[in-house]
């Protein structure tokens, strides 16, 4: 037996009726007119705009894409899977993948015993620095967010002025801090922390200095990225959490960091990609075998032209390594989106 | 002098790295038939389990690399064939051909009007007021396009859509660049100051009747040191290429950020003169000697021989004459020039070098090019460059003395100068065979990966 649905009525719900009580059902015919006043003007708009407009404006972007990530990845594909001139010992680049090569991926991985070494040192290096740039950039941009009030967009600008200086120029900056009569030294001894008969040779191949320039290159990337995330966590959310009875600690772990759990990964991520093919800073900072990375591998195959090939195969791996936690982070991501929706 | 050359050079300062060119594959010692014809050869080696590492601290003979051979061939990438460029060499020179379709430009020809002469040069090699110099004298303009490895200045010569007139090769890759037409053979009336030039280039042998080049900058490689921090002089050292290994200096020893210049260091701490060396065994055990010196001293890699003897950030570099004949103008306030010490045998039996210019036949002002080679050559010209670059030009009246008058040079330095005699004497790092080239390239990357 069909059961009648209740029939609308036109008077208001009562505000008076306790939450226990049963709401009267709400008018339905404003909210029917109101679909149709939205329909009548998507109507009108979809009247003067083709169905692809709105399609349309991802084209820059995928241009933007194709023409600087694409091409140039079917560029660096090619020149690992290509020849070389007979005459020259020059990559030559081949289009047709039906007529790639995987030599230089072959060579690669038989020469693993001596790329395994400075991989394994990145994955540390980079560990290390990935975490202790976390432990410094949270609880900065957590003050920005939560505590700098009026100053907020100060503050936000000193924390990214660093990007106003080229990376190159702060780390000749480190060199001279950090050199044998360097004010780093200088400051050890003042503070007798070293004996100045023996100072310190920072830039001689430490793992250390390789860490610290590391994580002052990228941690303004990661403030950034916490700072936006922290910033959208909803104030009344964490009003809640207190009124509830949860003390600020515990307001903060079991609230501000589980919503901010995708932050972290989001600034984890952005800074963790260039930390792993970075050699520049290596480079300049330590440039003794015990350090090099497998940054310095790749540009020392770029460095000799019969070699290019191999260290375009070696950044081909090593960006299908890094898929791994790209893959992770956007299946988290949507689940995380699944989750709020 | 305003400023340096090395200033804006790349910071791993590769200028001299060499790109050797395809080439005679046989003559490799230990290798018995020549099995051992590529770079795959050796890598090869490392599928049968033992650790590179212990395969080149073993430098198993000639057996071991026979069944290398084997494994080879399915490396090889397209184009991977070898195709025979003499190599030059003292007892080899060599005389490059000049092809019907890329000849000389005739004589008598007047200079490009309304030109711009396109140089294609290392970073800051030359001195600007040379340039002036010369477009001031022939009416032009000229423009310096630069590049900081070889093997990227051929590849965009390759492409043949640029047209640069002159280019400053290095010696080892001008054959591939002459088979490859892409240097024009020069008409020697454009440059009658080649008489000034040292007897020595008028005929070397790595380009018979100078057809292709005239020379550029020479320099020795030796080792710099502080005198006041390290306790021992190279000059009263039983073998002054062993300093470098002495644990007493941990952390403050560097050594050239180039695999010929440091393999060839393992090499002469050995006593091996051999620079163009084929022997596997000769590279192994260079190797293993660097594997020696990181396990003593952690050595450093780098090209800042200039910069880091003066300020005492290294205290023995591995360094190149040129670079330490600058290094004066480096020095922190208050500490004397006096204290840099450069170290290179007495007897001449070292290494020892020189860059070329040429020109090329993509470009479009072929006489002003070689106006420009000749100009290069004149003496004042030449020295008003080296007070700019550092670096000697082969050109009489290039002296010690002179460079010293004109305080281009602290007499402390002296024994940065090179001499005509050091090209008798001296030892060249030359084009290598592919698979010996290959067999420095692998000892170098291993060595240079930290194992």
């Amino acid at each position: 037996m069909a059961v009648a649905p209740p029939a609308p009525t036109l008077s208001p719900p009562s505000r008076s009726a306790g939450a226990g009580a049963a709401a009267p059902q709400p008018s339905r015919k404003p909210a029917f007119r109101a679909r149709m006043r939205a329909r009548s003007a998507e109507d009108r708009i979809q009247s003067w705009r083709p169905r692809w407009f709105w399609a349309s404006l991802a084209v820059p972007g995928a241009i933007w894409l194709l023409v600087f990530f694409v091409l140039p990845f079917y560029v660096v594909l090619s020149v690992a899977a290509g020849a070389l001139d007979p005459i020259f010992q020059t990559p030559i680049p081949v289009w047709n993948p039906f007529q790639w090569s995987g030599a230089s991926f072959a060579n690669l991985f038989r020469e693993a015993s001596f790329l395994w070494p400075p991989f394994e040192r990145t994955i540390v290096y980079t560990a290390i620095a990935s975490a202790l740039s976390l432990a410094i950039a949270y609880p900065v941009a957590y003050f920005v967010t939560r505590y700098a009030g009026k100053r907020k967009t100060l503050y936000l600008l000193l924390l990214i002025s660093p990007f106003w200086v080229s990376y190159m120029m702060r780390m000749l900056a480190w060199i001279d801090l950090l050199q044998v009569g360097g004010y780093v030294n200088k400051v050890l001894e003042w503070l007798h922390l070293m004996n100045s008969k023996n100072p310190e040779g920072w830039l001689s191949g430490h793992a250390s200095t390789v860490v610290l320039g590391l994580i002052y290159g990228y941690i303004p990337y990661l403030i950034i990225v916490l700072y936006a995330g922290l910033d959208r966590i909803d104030g009344r959310l964490l009003e809640a959490s207190r009124d509830l009875g949860l003390g600020r600690w515990r307001t903060f772990w079991r609230v501000t960091v589980p919503l901010s759990r995708q932050t972290i990964l989001a600034g984890m991520f952005i800074t963790v990609l260039p930390m792993v093919g970075d050699y520049f800073t290596n480079q300049l900072l330590s440039a003794t075998p015990r350090t090099t990375m497998i940054g310095n591998v790749i540009e020392g195959q770029l460095d000799i032209a019969n070699l290019q090939g191999d260290g375009a195969a070696a950044s081909m791996v090593l960006l299908a390594l890094l898929l791994i936690p790209m893959i992770y982070y956007v299946r988290s991501t949507a689940r995380a989106s699944r989750e709020n929706v | 002098m305003t400023s340096h050359p090395r200033e804006g050079w790349s910071q791993r300062g590769a200028r001299r790295r060499p790109l050797r060119s395809a080439g005679d594959v046989d003559g490799i010692a230990g290798a018995g038939t020549g099995s051992f014809g590529s770079r795959n050869a050796a890598l090869g080696t490392r599928s049968s389990g033992m650790s590179r590492r212990d395969f080149m601290r073993m430098a198993a003979g000639g057996a071991a690399l026979a069944g290398v051979g084997g494994l080879l061939g399915g490396c090889q990438r397209p184009g991977d064939a070898d195709i025979t460029i003499p190599l030059p060499r003292k007892n080899n020179p060599v005389r490059w051909p000049v092809f019907d379709d890329n000849e000389p430009i005739k004589s008598g020809l007047a200079p490009e009007t309304g030109a711009t002469l396109q140089i294609y040069n290392w970073v800051a090699y030359i001195n600007q007021a040379c340039i002036d110099g010369f477009c001031k004298k022939y009416k032009c303009k000229a423009q310096v396009t630069t590049f900081n490895t070889m093997s990227e200045a051929i590849a965009k010569i390759q492409t043949g859509e640029l047209a640069f007139d002159v280019f400053f090769p290095t010696i080892d890759v001008l054959g591939p660049l002459v088979e490859g037409k892409l240097l024009r053979p020069l008409n020697h009336s454009y440059i009658p100051n080649i008489h000034q030039a040292w007897p020595d280039f008028l005929n070397p042998f790595y380009d018979l009747g100078w057809q292709y080049t005239v020379p550029y900058t020479i320099y020795t490689t030796g080792i710099s040191w502080r005198k006041d921090l390290v306790d021992e002089d190279p000059y009263t050292m039983a073998n002054p290429w062993a300093m470098p290994w002495n644990a007493k200096y941990r952390g403050k020893v560097a050594i050239l950020d180039d695999y010929r210049e440091a393999i060839c260091l393992g090499l002469m701490k050995q006593g091996i003169f051999d620079l163009n060396t084929t022997d596997v065994h000769q590279i192994n055990s260079s190797y293993n000697q660097l594997l020696e010196l990181t396990d003593l001293v952690d050595v450093l890699i780098d090209n800042n021989d200039y910069t880091e003897i003066p300020s005492g950030q290294t205290w023995i570099h591995h360094a190149w004459s040129g670079d330490m004949a600058a290094a004066w103008e480096y020095m922190p306030s208050g500490v004397p020039v006096d204290v840099i010490g450069y170290w290179f045998p007495v007897d001449g039996r070292g290494p020892v070098a020189n860059d070329a210019i040429s020109v090329l036949k993509s470009g479009s002002n072929p006489v002003l090019a070689h106006l420009f080679l000749d100009y290069m050559l004149d003496l004042q010209n030449a020295l008003t460059n080296i007070g700019f670059n550092g670096y000697m030009q082969p050109i009489e009246g290039v002296t010690a003395e002179t460079l010293i008058d004109l305080k281009y040079l602290p007499k402390s330095l002296t024994s940065t100068v090179v001499l005509p005699s050091n090209f008798r004497t001296g030892v060249e790092e030359l084009q290598l065979p592919n698979a010996a080239n290959d067999a420095w390239e692998l000892a170098w990357q291993q060595f240079g990966g930290g194992l």
